[in-house]
């Protein structure tokens, strides 16, 4: 579709940077997937300098708050303490892109600014999003099921820039 | 035989539920679209809109969260409910859960262990109880059982609290107003639809609630409900959160006995943009004795 701009994985830094908040969007690539469960293990890996090969996967990276079953997939809402609380040290590694839904704070909007990183909304179409995703496997914590660390192949995965370059659509005054 | 009968019609209902918008539902959402002029709040309605198309023609999930299966019955006066029937509505509902497929959300073990979810989840989707159910006496000819699927978002962003009402209809509804203010801002699934139920105990406002999901209409709205949705939407939180002038496409509210005093128990649920997800089924017609 005409003004919809279509990001691939990895997202380069410069990328982010040249975003807007309200710009639509299409991902497509391998997308991580993880939510409440796993993202504070991956922080923890992080912190603890222990990341091993997942850092490759995180490296201009996309990060969707979703669980993972036959189900489907569909965004958490990112606002979640174990979430959000995710977002500046999982930019640290190079994640470019937090994909959920719901606002986030002025304080994660100014952490994001910082690292070259971004929020974006994702509709919760499951049905949608089962016919734009081509594969999806396990890449880390298997025992936690369907909130395990996955790995998605998307295309076209359809999005929003909520927050990008400190500013957000959550500000008062952007949101009419 | 009834209970093979009976297991495929509510595990059917189930499906249809998770899966299908109510033609009421279509048509509030054709509304909301038609008078939109936010083109952020446009493009995630038609999303909605789409998705509800997909799901149906596939029968497959609206949502990943799949939801908890709460069940209302209604039972007419020449009817009446026997032990079995009631297991065979449950196991229904574990069918309904496979056929879906319902995403598997059952947490393993019990007390702290449950709590902390320490030894995860069941793999079988068809492990999730159903929420005990309500059951209404109804004048009507049916045995009708309701299947609703309740996810988890609405549940963080919902709440059950005492208004002190001031003997003031006004008071209890800007309250109402004020919590969904709020929860919609959050909740990032909106367009919602602001399930509300009022009775004089917590228990009472919730069974309330959910008999509200049951009745609810979007093209029948009274004053309580529309005044209500109408202060909601000047806020300008819109679908998604993107914005524009649909941030709720209607009020479901059920107001019950009230207690003699100067407070009113409200709950009240920001049900997401799928919600409320319910399918009925006549189950005196499914075993011949309608």
């Amino acid at each position: 579709m005409a003004g919809i701009r279509e990001l691939r994985i990895p997202i380069l830094p410069e990328e982010v940077d040249s975003l807007e908040v309200g710009e639509m969007i299409t991902i497509s690539g391998g997308v991580l997937a993880g939510r409440d469960a796993v993202l504070p293990k991956i922080c923890a890996l992080i912190e603890a300098g222990d990341l091993g090969s997942l850092s490759r996967f995180l490296r201009g990276g996309v990060v969707f708050h979703t669980a993972v079953s036959l189900a489907g997939v569909g965004p958490t809402s990112s606002n979640k303490i174990e979430i959000e609380g995710s977002f500046d040290v999982l930019s640290s590694v190079g994640v470019r892109m937090h994909l959920g839904k719901g606002s986030i704070s002025s304080e994660t909007v100014s952490a994001l600014a910082r690292r070259h990183a971004c929020f974006a909304v994702i509709p919760p179409v499951t049905a949608l999003l089962g016919e734009k995703t081509r594969s999806s496997k396990v890449l880390a914590f298997p025992e936690l099921g369907i909130e395990a660390l996955h790995l998605l192949e998307a295309e076209g995965y359809p999005a929003i820039i909520a927050a990008v370059n400190g500013r957000s659509m959550f500000e008062s005054g952007t949101n009419g | 035989m009834d209970r093979i009968r009976v297991i495929d019609a509510v595990a059917e209902a189930l499906v249809t539920a998770g899966s299908t918008y109510s033609p009421e539902k279509m048509r509030a959402y054709e509304r909301a679209l038609a008078v939109e002029t936010n083109e952020r709040a446009r493009w995630a309605l038609e999303q909605i809109i789409d998705n509800g198309r997909a799901a149906t023609e596939a029968r497959s999930p609206l949502c990943d969260d799949t939801g908890i299966p709460h069940l209302f019955l209604e039972v007419g006066r020449e009817h009446a409910v026997s032990d079995d029937l009631i297991r065979f509505i449950i196991e229904g509902v574990a069918e309904g859960l496979r056929r879906l497929p319902g995403r598997p959300m059952a947490v393993c073990g019990e007390g702290d262990v449950r709590l902390a979810q320490a030894e995860g989840m069941y793999e079988d989707p068809s492990m999730l109880e159903p929420a005990p159910m309500a059951v209404r006496v109804v004048d009507e000819d049916v045995l009708r059982l309701s299947v609703l699927m309740l996810g988890g978002g609405p549940a963080i962003r919902g709440r059950s609290f005492r208004v002190f009402h001031r003997h003031s209809a006004r008071v209890v509804k800007e309250q109402i107003v004020e919590w969904a203010v709020e929860a919609t801002s959050q909740l990032g699934c909106t367009p919602c639809t602001l399930a509300v139920g009022i009775g004089r105990s917590h228990y009472e406002a919730a069974n309330l609630m959910l008999e509200a999901q049951v009745y609810g209409n979007y093209d029948v709205q009274s004053d309580f409900e529309r005044q209500i949705t109408e202060a909601v939407n000047t806020q300008g939180v819109g679908a998604l959160g993107l914005g524009g002038h649909t941030t709720a496409l209607a009020t479901f509210a059920k107001i019950g006995p009230a207690r003699a005093s100067g407070v009113r128990i409200v709950c009240f649920r920001p049900c997401c943009c799928f919600e409320p997800r319910i399918a009925k089924v006549d189950l005196a017609e499914v075993m011949g004795i309608g």
